[in-house]
């Protein structure tokens, strides 16, 4: 794409991902910029949508619906609340086609949150999950066997097996020790996984698993099952193996995280939009109630990027859209936008490291109107050509709430649309 | 209830208890250590990292800086592999009076510190983030020490002379019979049972803790513990120490170890060496004397904070019976207070622990009625023919070994078998004792990655309860927090949330079957209760008005 795009997008994280993504589809030339990617590299690649909430009834909900409307009740300014429930439905719906277009399916479980196993063997409630993970349901109780590989660091199957166990579930652990691994210099997630695209690989570890089976119904192992095709990959293995297999997230660069990564940076592309990473933005230039074009440093250059309409997508605390200096200014990086939630910096962190509170400072966040555009405490708005979505906005801590997935998905999906159309509704 | 039976017990597992068992046991005496958590949980464990020439003292406290010099050569001979050799400088900034330059001087020739002038052209090349304004610069033979490894391998050589080191072993309290101490009774915390242990002669070597535990015999023994906060930045800013050439102050002393550099200290007057928290003017005022040295030093990224305690003995009897330098206290009970069988020694630093040690093994070989001669200062510590630590050190290593793939920490480079390694000889039994063999989760991403893989090893190799293995987890992030807590901004504030996120949201590890903390949970600054903490000096000295 040559010259200056309708919308340029700042951030690649699952929310700014989505925004362009969703912003291409309604016909607009699309540009999405970063300094690196974004948290799909880090989460478990689930769309969490809301860990638990408050039931219809006053009781604790594991149905993310429910959760939805309880958080729109306590909390009416969180990013959920401003969407309400059909859009966010929508969003996460829309998003589950495209990962099945890339026969990639997210998988649901009746509107209810699954309980998958973690890597120490705590059940993780998440929304939608990819079908690699599913046989992994601990509300399940057939028994599993948790396999792990020597040379692979980050990943114990022992404390994961003695963990379900001590809740019920039957799980035998046991680490395989693969020859063709043993020459590798340093393993992790990302270099097992291109493994997987070879059949004698696949044969391999079937072969190393099978003596350990011993009556098992299904198989865990760490989600490495591959980029390409992990569907294919987790039936070929099923067959070898006679019995079910799920993948468990691990530490670090999480490969079901890549995969939907990849999907959405492919079908930007194929949409025709572009993709760039290594630009990190650090200034804007602003005129009147327009942003006319923000700068990017790489190395000792200064560059300068022109759009009519600009998406900010950098994440928070995290993600490096914001930055909080010790001595307790906390500000957005490229616009200075004005933030909500900002506390004294001795009420920043709690000391108790497991609050469940959390810790205030994760809270700070912009405030965005119906349209997603910037406002300040008086509700007047920062700009009409800028949209903000993603887990840096205000009045949610997506991390606590396990609602990290589904608030970047939904707010980039219709911050996206907002960015095409950029009408005030 | 178990019963040991030993000719000499001692309190306290930190420089100078494990110091004091070496010596006994080399000389040939029955020996048992007993420590509450692991060794150099204490203040050994919680200090600057310097191992003084005695330049610090020169002025202020001659005597102590004579110990000082002494004791480095000696340490340089005996545990050359726990010293780095980077040497020390003592620079005048503008903010110091060059007036006090003659009176160091003088004081080095006198305690007979080595010390020359470097000129500032020399003193840029090989420092360049010195601040450029610093007018004198004189080279003194500081090092820094890496005190956990020291306090193992006097524990290490001990056991090798037949003596019994046992961690997790609390001292209720000393056993008294009349006006003898005839041993202690300790609460074994891993068998959660009790365990009498008689002797001969009882060490009360618990440093800042020393007056808790006379107190359990009746004997006052009156400690001031003053505490001393450090700050950790994420990289070698400098490679040599450098210190303030002034009086002994707060936040003086940078000092560059491992792969950190460390900036200290301060002095606060705590009433429980248990309980006292880090204050923000502190971590303030160790940021702000940096930048003195270092001009930009407090944008640099900030790991952690900590805190150790010094043990600042106050005598309340007039007697002979005392051998009280400004540097440490020995305390025969008997011509004290009348009480027999037990002898105090506390105070010192940790540079001159072996000193102490010493003189505290004449005075048991004399309480025993059995003169036998010292010889820590002649025979070396294990692996003392490896030399001198050097920052490079683990990197090549791991270069020569091939054992990249191995990594289980890749910010202190440490590896599974450096982790088995300490969990099966070095008996560490939390995810804690872990980090203070091997240096696990003192990086930069402090303990992001290493504390999920450190419990799955720990788990497999010591086969424990699954809620064992849990509760090492959550005790360990929680001892981080503490030493987070206080520096938490920029890039490590990021770094915290990226850590929430892999073990509150990936791992959700508060959702783990088991209890939420344990008996071997570490207990430091476990912050008082009532809350106002301590003032910053300017408040101080406002309030004194
Ligand atoms: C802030 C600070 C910085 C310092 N920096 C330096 C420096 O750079 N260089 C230097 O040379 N010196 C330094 N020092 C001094 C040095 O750290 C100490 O002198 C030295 O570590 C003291 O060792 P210790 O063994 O006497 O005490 P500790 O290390 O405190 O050992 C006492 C032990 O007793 C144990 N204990 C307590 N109660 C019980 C009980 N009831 N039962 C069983 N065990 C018990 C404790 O757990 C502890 O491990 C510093 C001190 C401070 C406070």
């Amino acid at each position: 794409m040559a010259g200056k795009p309708d919308v340029l997008v700042i951030g690649a994280g699952l929310a700014g991902l989505t925004a362009a993504w969703q912003a291409l589809t309604m016909g607009k030339r699309v540009r999405l910029i970063a300094k690196g990617w974004g948290m799909t590299h880090w989460h478990a690649g689930c769309i969490d949508v809301m860990g638990e909430g408050v039931d219809d009834d006053g009781g604790i909900s594991d149905s993310a619906g429910h959760a939805m409307a309880g958080t729109a009740a306590v909390q009416p300014d969180h990013p959920y609340a401003i969407l309400g429930r059909p859009k966010l439905n929508e969003a996460i719906d829309s998003f589950a086609q495209l990962c099945r277009a890339y026969e990639y399916p997210l998988v649901g479980n009746a509107g209810k949150n699954w309980m998958l196993p973690s890597a120490v063997g705590a059940a993780r409630p998440t929304y939608l999950a990819p079908e690699t993970m599913i046989a992994g349901d601990l509300t399940d109780q057939r028994p599993m066997l948790i396999v792990g590989l020597s040379q692979l660091n980050d990943f114990y199957p022992g404390l994961m097996a003695d963990n379900l166990n001590a809740q019920g579930i039957p799980a035998a652990a046991v680490t395989v020790d693969l020859a063709s691994l043993r020459e590798v210099r340093h393993l992790n997630p990302v270099m097992v996984a291109n493994r997987f695209h070879s059949l004698t690989f696949l044969d391999e570890i079937a072969d190393a698993i099978r003596p350990h089976l011993n009556g098992a119904e299904r198989v865990g192992l760490p989600a490495v099952l591959g980029f390409e095709q992990p569907i294919r990959v987790k039936l070929e293995l099923e067959q070898r193996l006679g019995c079910q297999l799920f993948e468990i997230p691990t530490l670090p660069p999480s490969v079901p995280g890549i995969r939907l990564h990849r999907i959405l940076v492919q079908e930007i592309r194929r949409l025709g939009g572009v993709v760039q990473e290594g630009f990190e933005v650090v200034a804007a230039e602003i005129s009147g109630s327009r942003v006319l074009r923000v700068f990017s440093e790489a190395g000792a250059r200064q560059k300068s990027h022109a759009a009519d309409v600009f998406v900010l997508a950098t994440g928070g605390i995290l993600g490096g859209g914001m930055v909080a200096a010790q001595t307790g200014d906390i500000k957005e990086t490229i616009f200075g936008l004005p933030l909500s939630g900002v506390k004294a910096q001795q009420d920043w962190l709690s000391h108790e490291y497991f609050d469940p509170q959390g810790h205030a400072v994760f809270k700070t966040g912009i405030r965005v109107n119906r349209d997603f555009r910037p406002i300040d405490e008086t509700g007047s708005q920062f700009a009409e050509n800028l949209i903000v979505v993603g887990t840096t906005l205000a009045h949610c801590d997506p991390l606590r709430e396990r609602s990290m997935e589904g608030i970047a998905v939904a707010t980039g999906f219709w911050g996206g649309r907002q960015a095409a159309s950029n009408e005030s509704s | 209830m178990r019963t040991i039976q030993t000719e000499v017990l001692i309190v306290g597992g930190g420089a100078t208890g494990t110091g004091v068992a070496r010596d006994c046991a080399m000389r040939g005496f029955k020996t048992v250590l007993v420590e509450s958590r692991d060794l150099a949980h204490g203040t050994t464990g919680r200090y600057h990292g310097l191992l003084h020439s005695g330049g610090r003292y020169v002025v202020k406290d001659p005597k102590a800086a004579a110990e000082c010099i002494e004791e480095n050569r000696i340490l340089r001979r005996i545990m050359p592999h726990c010293l780095e050799d980077t040497g020390g400088f003592f620079v005048v900034t503008p903010y110091d009076d060059p007036e006090f330059v003659p009176k160091f001087l003088e004081g080095c020739r006198h305690a007979e510190v080595p010390v020359e002038t470097v000129p500032i052209a020399e003193m840029l090349r090989q420092e360049p983030l010195l601040n450029k304004e610093i007018s004198h610069c004189f080279r003194v033979p500081d090092g820094s020490a890496d005190s956990f490894m020291a306090t193992e391998l006097n524990a290490e050589s001990s056991r090798q002379y037949g003596a019994s080191i046992l961690n997790y072993h609390h001292v209720m309290n000393l056993i008294r019979r009349g006006d003898q101490v005839v041993g202690a009774l300790c609460h074994d915390l891993v068998q959660d049972e009790q365990v009498a242990i008689y002797a001969d002669l009882t060490v009360n070597a618990a440093g800042a803790w020393a007056g808790k535990i006379a107190a359990t015999a009746d004997i006052l023994v009156k400690l001031l513990p003053g505490k001393g906060t450090m700050v950790a930045i994420s990289h070698r800013a400098v490679n040599t120490v450098i210190n303030r050439c002034k009086m002994p102050s707060d936040g003086d002393i940078i000092v560059p170890i491992h792969t950190v550099s460390v900036l200290g200290t301060t002095d606060v007057q705590v009433t429980d060496p248990d309980h006292f928290a880090i204050e923000p003017w502190e971590v303030q005022l160790m940021l702000d004397e940096a930048d003195k040295l270092i001009p930009g030093a407090s944008e640099m990224r900030i790991l952690r904070a900590w805190a150790g305690v010094r043990p600042l003995f106050q005598e309340t009897v007039t007697t002979d019976s005392r051998d009280v330098t400004r540097a440490y206290a020995l305390l025969d009970h008997a011509p004290r207070d009348g009480v027999d069988g037990v002898i105090t020694i506390t105070g010192g630093k940790w540079t001159t622990y072996r000193m102490m040690a010493e003189a505290t093994t004449d005075k048991v070989c004399q309480k025993l009625d059995s003169p036998r001669p010292c010889r820590t200062h002649l025979e070396s510590l294990p692996g003392a023919e490896r030399g001198y630590h050097h920052l490079g050190a683990r990197l090549k290593r791991l270069e020569e070994e091939r054992s990249y793939g191995q990594l289980v920490c890749e910010c202190e480079l440490v590896t599974i078998e450096d982790v088995h390694h300490s969990i099966s000889e070095g008996n560490a039994r939390t995810v804690d004792d872990i980090r203070r063999d091997v240096r696990l989760g003192m990086g930069p991403c402090q303990g992001g990655f290493c504390t999920y893989r450190a419990v799955g090893i720990l788990h497999e190799v010591k086969k424990l309860e699954n809620s064992a293995s849990n509760a090492a987890l959550r005790d360990f992030l929680r001892e981080r927090w503490k030493g987070l807590r206080p520096i938490l901004w920029g890039r490590q504030l990021k770094q915290a949330r990226l850590d929430e996120l892999i073990f509150l949201n990936l791992l959700n590890v508060e959702q783990l079957p088991g209890p939420p903390a344990t008996r071997l949970q570490p207990t430091m600054y476990d912050e008082p209760s009532t809350t106002g903490g301590s003032a910053a000096p300017s408040e101080r000295e406002e309030a004194g008005k």
